[in-house]
């Protein structure tokens, strides 16, 4: 271990963590201090004598009942839940096999199959929800939670795959090799040898799939129209932001309630997480 | 789906046709003279923006039921931001699906016209019982004299302002020009309390303004052809020259970066003593009398007035208001429900109902309304909205309102001129610039 | 059949020395067959999933930008002409400009703080846990919502910002955060590395986390100090990792939308305006879609070109 001294410590450790940890999580104190204060404060002027915008003296909690009384928030937010989840098993499950086949297999169009499943990866979003509309209604999934759980794959399976193909050429090919000698099929020995080893890279593709699908605004937007099947984003900003008018309170509460779930499963993962990425990309 | 649900699905679906049947009064001769029933299940999509008054949409919630049972056919209503409509109606116009009427504004009817179905009937039978559309509409909603669109309402706009503030500087009312204008709120932002504008990319409050100011100082897009852009021309210069000084002198200078809502919140605040926008200023400061109040403690809405327009120019004062109906797409498996629906909404009795929830912010498309006993039971402030529809123009003036005019709407070309020329550009580049953007657009 | 090893690398490397390697020419043989036929199983899915869902957007965006469709309306074929009216428009010169003044130093920014968080991370300290999971939140709210929080943050009128530098006596008049062409691109800048930062953290900690502590120590006694250090035992050792995450980066950042949409709208005055945004602004607001596609596509050759080197360096990995 390198020794080091108490004051470099605090100059070069603690004072710029303690910073960057303020910087970091200060929007999230703002929403949160929004979420509570009273609506009266925030027509208070700025130049106003008792003017505290750090805190507030009447914390209130009307803003997060009036957001579940009168919105479906948590329909949204288990509809969210649901449509991210399947659709991160079904890019999790495609990316694993499409990264394994590209990294391990040698066969004829590989490189044309993985310059392929990049590509799509490209097409900015605003562009391809028109034609994508089309497609939806071919299938007839407009207003069900298929339209995205399908859709959603088209930019999280092109992201796995990339992801577990680097990680698959980490891992040494004699693994393999001699689970295969001792008779095991190719199938056999990628899903029982190699695919254990690459738990950590699966859920690091995993979390940061659901956080995409989390996310996602556009496509929800267009391809679901009934109130309750909507998602946390496009549910939020339909209901919360009338013309001229946000209802500042409930959408910031709506903003924080809407990641406690994800950052559950992150801080429970994260981890997993970083032993993950570090497979997926040491050279 | 479980066995249960089907079961209630049915159920309802069965009741509402024999309630149909069985209705009487206007519900029943309404429901009596469609001649096929129509399928059961069957369903009418609708979606409209939210409102800027929840109550509105609540009324419309309410009507639901009724306009089902009427028409024996489900009706419902989808309300989604405003900005989020134009995505929704590309997105089903280029799949052939989706909503059966879609909310329309500006002059989005020209837009879409090849989606639409023409209305006239509709349109025509609701213009002769209800004294005639506002002179808006035919240009934005008319495309070789066909209705392609059925107006439904008009969102106006007027400066809201602080009445003591003004008196403070010598206005006793809201000034009649711009020159004047310019005087008050120069005196006025010296105190600290400026006018305040936005001239960032927002929906409303910009272009409803930037329009405005170039008509009144008789600036034009293009002439009466809309082939031949003529913005280059004295009257925008003159414009954009006032707009730099009363910007300067007069303006919140953060208002290059506002949307729609900052001005509402800056006023509630008692940051800004005057701002142009619809009625919600007054209607929430109202509502919430016990949270919003002035420096003196007392109820802020008290001290709220309406100017009755934008101050006028040497050429007038023309405003440009949300000039709002809805469009029943040519896709939609149900245009004589649909037709009957807007029948049924624009019936005096059930229109009324949803126009008095409005209290003048939105006011009614026909000029009928005008007459209606709602406006002497209303705030004063509010008063002003009864005629305010009457001199509205769309953009692209003094050409028809085309998707090209559209298009220089939707790259804030207008808006952009005034904002680049307060941010330091010579009057005469920004309208060169400006100019240089509509010929691309225009194509000549 | 023996059980499955689901020990780890460690296991890996032990068994690899005891291996006997069967002779390459027959090995190449049967695998060639089977790998074939596997591959093409294992591809189905991936390939079917974004055939079905992508392949017909994706053609029809690129036929959209050579015709003149505009909304309910079928076009004609009309060759490069949109491409060449963009190139010819002032407002996409700037957004075009937008764009890599926009990815060029948001991305910049997230490689320099994360790293440094990603280095203070790497160290142990009471909470680590803790924080570590709370450098991620920014990542996991949806962007739309913080970045609304953020708009209020930096609004003209009540920014808590302006307040505190006023409060301080740092500042006398307000500071035109979004109002101001200038400011109002560093705003985007900052947010977007305020929300793209702990991708980079987080995996650059991973990345940190393989090097051995010896290299280091090692070269402390040599006497180098924690500058030489990261410079040339770190630096080196993360360089694969930095790039995997610096394509990721500028691929979203590049094709931003939601984030520029929600602050500014791409004002004022087109300051801000992007690719993604005046391509929307267009094809959506104006209902030009055949423009709104040969915007989109000016996108195409540098995300392209991005990927292209990633593809290479894969393939060089795979090499060595």
């Amino acid at each position: 271990m390198v020794v080091e001294r108490r004051w470099k410590r605090w100059v070069y450790f603690y004072l710029p963590m303690t910073f960057l940890v303020v910087i970091t999580l200060f929007p999230f104190y703002w929403m949160f201090i929004t979420a509570i204060r009273p609506d009266a404060e925030l027509y208070k002027s700025w130049r106003a004598a008792q003017n505290a915008p750090f805190w507030t003296l009447q914390p209130t909690l009307a803003h997060v009942q009036d957001l579940l009384e009168k919105t479906m928030f948590l329909r949204w937010l288990w509809n969210t839940f649901l449509i991210a989840i399947v659709s991160t098993m079904i890019s999790l499950v495609c990316g694993l096999f499409a990264g394994y086949a590209l990294a391990r297999l040698r066969f004829r169009g590989a490189g044309m199959i993985g310059t392929g499943i990049f590509v799509t990866y490209l097409v900015p979003q605003t562009l391809l929800f028109i034609p994508l509309a089309d497609v939806i209604r071919n299938f007839h999934l407009g207003n069900t939670p298929w339209a995205l759980i399908l859709t959603y794959p088209t930019f999280l399976i092109p992201f796995c795959t990339w992801l577990l193909m680097g990680y698959f050429k980490t891992i040494p090919k004699e693994l393999e090799e001699c689970a295969r000698i001792d008779g095991a099929t190719r199938f056999g020995a990628m899903v029982r040898i190699i695919f254990p080893i690459a738990v950590p890279g699966i859920l690091s593709a995993g979390i940061f799939a659901f956080t995409l699908s989390w996310n996602e605004f556009i496509y929800a937007l267009v391809f679901l129209s009934s109130p309750e099947r909507k998602t946390v984003p496009v549910g939020v900003v339909s209901e919360l932001i009338r013309g001229d008018i946000y209802f500042w309170g409930q959408l910031m509460a709506g903003a924080l309630l809407g990641s406690v779930p994800v950052a559950l499963v992150y801080s429970f993962f994260v981890e997993y997480y970083v032993t993950g990425l570090t497979g997926s990309v040491k050279g | 789906m479980t066995q249960h649900d089907m079961n209630r699905r049915q159920f309802i679906k069965v009741s509402g046709a024999t309630a149909a049947v069985a209705a009487t009064g206007i519900e029943g001769i309404l429901a009596a003279r469609q001649a096929p029933a129509y399928a059961q299940g069957t369903k009418l999509h609708i979606v409209r923006w939210v409102d800027f008054i929840p109550e509105a949409d609540v009324e419309l919630k309410r009507q639901a039921p009724e306009a089902s049972k009427a028409l024996g056919a489900e009706v419902v209503f989808e309300f989604i931001n405003a900005n989020d409509i134009q995505p929704r109606v590309t997105a089903a116009i280029q799949s052939q699906s989706g909503a059966d009427l879609f909310f329309m504004m500006y002059n989005w009817p020209q837009l879409y016209q090849n989606a639409l179905v023409d209305v006239s009937d509709v349109a025509n039978a609701v213009a002769k019982d209800q004294g005639g559309f506002y002179g808006v509409y035919k240009p934005s909603f008319q495309v070789g004299g066909k209705w392609m669109a059925m107006p439904h309402s008009i969102v106006g706009n007027a400066v809201a302002y602080r009445k003591s503030w003004l008196k403070e500087v010598g206005a006793n009312e809201y000034p009649k020009t711009w020159d004047e204008a310019r005087k008050i709120f120069a005196a006025l932002k010296k105190k600290g309390k400026p006018y305040g504008q936005t001239l960032g990319h927002t929906f409303g409050d910009a272009p409803t303004f930037a329009y405005p100011l170039l008509w009144s100082f008789g600036g034009a897009e293009t002439d009466a052809s809309g082939k031949k852009v003529v913005i280059n021309g004295k009257g925008a210069i003159e414009s954009v020259k006032f707009m730099q000084a009363f910007w300067k002198e007069a303006c919140d200078e953060g208002g290059l970066a506002w949307d729609d809502t900052n001005n509402n919140r800056a006023f509630h605040a008692g940051e800004i003593s005057a701002s142009l926008n619809g009625a919600s200023i007054y209607i929430v400061a109202k509502r919430q009398k016990e949270k919003i109040k002035d420096d003196k403690g007392e109820p802020m809405y008290l001290d709220i007035d309406h100017g009755a327009l934008l101050p006028a120019g040497p050429a007038g004062q023309f405003p440009l208001y949300f000039s709002n109906g809805h469009g029943l797409m040519k896709y939609s498996k149900n245009p004589k429900l649909a037709k009957d629906f807007l029948k049924w909404m624009h019936t005096k009795a059930n229109f009324e109902k949803w126009f008095q929830v409005c209290e003048g912010y939105s006011v009614a498309a026909t000029t009928e309304w005008e007459k209606h006993a709602m406006w002497g039971k209303i705030d004063k402030p509010l008063r002003v909205f009864r005629t305010a529809a009457r001199n509205t123009r769309i953009f692209g003036h003094a050409g028809p309102a085309t998707a090209k005019a559209t298009e220089a709407f939707s790259k804030y070309i207008v808006v952009d001129m005034y904002a680049k020329a307060v941010q330091g550009m010579k009057a005469e580049d920004a309208v060169k610039w400006a100019e240089g953007e509509m010929k691309k657009v225009y194509g000549g | 059949m023996k059980p499955p090893i689901a020990g780890g690398a460690g296991g890996a490397t032990g068994l690899e020395v005891a291996l006997p390697h069967p002779p390459p020419a027959r090995r190449i043989t049967r695998a060639l067959e089977s790998e074939g036929l596997l591959a093409a199983m294992l591809l189905t899915p991936a390939v079917v999933l974004l055939g079905l869902f992508i392949a017909y957007p994706f053609v029809m965006g690129l036929w959209l930008s050579v015709t003149s469709v505009t909304v309910g309306n079928v076009g004609e074929f009309v060759g490069l002409r949109n491409f060449v009216k963009a190139w010819d428009d002032s407002i996409f010169q700037t957004a075009f400009q937008n764009t890599f003044y926009y990815t060029f130093w948001a991305t910049l920014f997230k490689l320099v703080v994360g790293m440094w968080v990603a280095l203070l991370l790497n160290r142990h300290f009471k909470f680590k846990r803790l924080v570590r999971a709370s450098m991620l939140l920014p990542f996991i709210i949806p962007t739309v919502l913080s970045t609304f929080a953020w708009r209020w943050m930096f609004d003209p009128t009540f920014s808590v910002l302006n307040w505190s530098l006023y409060t301080m006596g740092f500042i006398v008049t307000k500071l035109p955060f979004l109002s101001d062409g200038t400011y109002a691109m560093w705003c985007a800048i900052v947010v977007n590395t305020w929300r793209g930062m702990p991708f980079f953290a987080i995996t650059l900690l991973a990345g940190l986390q393989t090097i051995s502590p010896e290299l280091h120590e090692a070269a402390s006694l040599d006497g180098a100090n924690a500058w030489r250090r990261f410079w040339h035992v770190t630096w080196p050792l993360l360089k694969p990792v930095t790039l995997v995450v610096v394509v990721f980066s500028i691929i979203q950042t590049f094709s931003d939308f939601q984030l520029i949409y929600v602050l500014t709208g791409g004002g004022p005055a087109n300051s801000t305006h992007l690719l993604a945004t005046y391509a929307y602004q267009l094809g959506v607001g104006a209902g030009l879609l055949s423009e709104g596609a040969a915007i989109s596509l000016f996108m195409f050759p540098v995300l392209f070109a991005v990927v292209w080197i990633q593809l290479r360096y894969l393939r060089r990995m795979e090499g060595a």
